[in-house]
């Protein structure tokens, strides 16, 4: 699994890096285009996704001492903060769409829309890989000597969360 | 064993440096000053997600070094191309 974490920050990082030396080069550019996003909807989605990674360790904590029902709970809590950061971003992409916004319409919202999408897609994985742990939570799935399931699904969360922490700041506050 | 206390507190932390990197872009700051604030932050919340979310203080060696690593790597060179024009 850390294998696999790894090479998804790897991919990340090379696109966030490739994002900050592309916009060397078009600072007038990328300002401007930066000024029409939505940078409240930015802000609402951290917290949203540090909250959900908050709950996420309540889960591994709860099912570490024994209470796999719990664990569910708190994994639920999760998923629905994942999905109001999903319903937010839909949004979001509504709104550049209607205007008319495209990854063709210049070179910031090539990168904005490709890594916006590209992180999307994966908090839509997380919050599958969290849904079967909190189903297999409540079914009595895990023992506190057996909850590496739970542990990796965690893990994965937290790259999603990572990867967030980098992705609001360098899209939407830096300029 | 998780310190639940601790994580809430660790979570705290999160919501306060995501309310500060908001306030410093929200209040018009730019250039340097502004920019290595808000990367310090970030750095600062980086770290808390790798050594206490995912527990990886505990894990000594390769895989805590090279995710930290990867986040300094990352932010230096944000920081880099953002001072540099």
């Amino acid at each position: 699994m850390w294998f696999f974490i790894l090479a998804e920050l790897l991919v990340f990082g090379i696109f966030f890096i490739s994002y900050a030396f592309t916009r060397s080069r078009h600072v007038e550019l990328f300002n401007a285009s930066q000024l029409q996003l939505d940078r409240t909807s930015g802000f609402i989605n951290t917290l949203l996704l540090v909250t959900s990674s908050y709950f996420v360790v309540r889960a591994v904590a709860a099912i570490q001492t024994g209470y796999g029902k719990i664990c569910s709970k708190w994994l639920i809590a999760a998923i629905a903060c994942g999905a109001f950061f999903v319903v937010l971003k839909l949004l979001e992409f509504a709104v550049k769409i209607n205007a008319g916004i495209s990854m063709s319409t210049n070179t910031f919202y090539m990168f904005y829309l490709f890594l916006a999408f590209f992180h999307f897609m994966h908090v839509i994985l997380g919050m599958i890989i969290l849904g079967a742990v909190a189903l297999k939570a409540w079914q009595g799935g895990y023992t506190t000597e057996n909850c590496d399931g739970v542990e990796t699904g965690a893990a994965y969360w937290h790259m999603i969360d990572l990867v967030w922490i980098i992705l609001f700041p360098l899209i939407y506050v830096l300029h | 064993m998780i310190d639940i206390k601790a994580a809430t507190y660790q979570w705290l932390i999160l919501l306060m440096l995501t309310c500060l990197s908001f306030a410093l872009a929200e209040s018009g700051f730019s250039g340097s000053t502004f920019i290595l604030p808000v990367l310090l932050a970030t750095f600062a919340k980086g770290c808390i997600v790798i050594d206490r979310y995912m527990a990886l203080r505990y894990v000594a060696g390769f895989w805590r070094l090279t995710i930290l690593a990867w986040l300094l790597l990352v932010l230096g060179l944000i920081w880099f191309s953002f001072t540099r024009v």
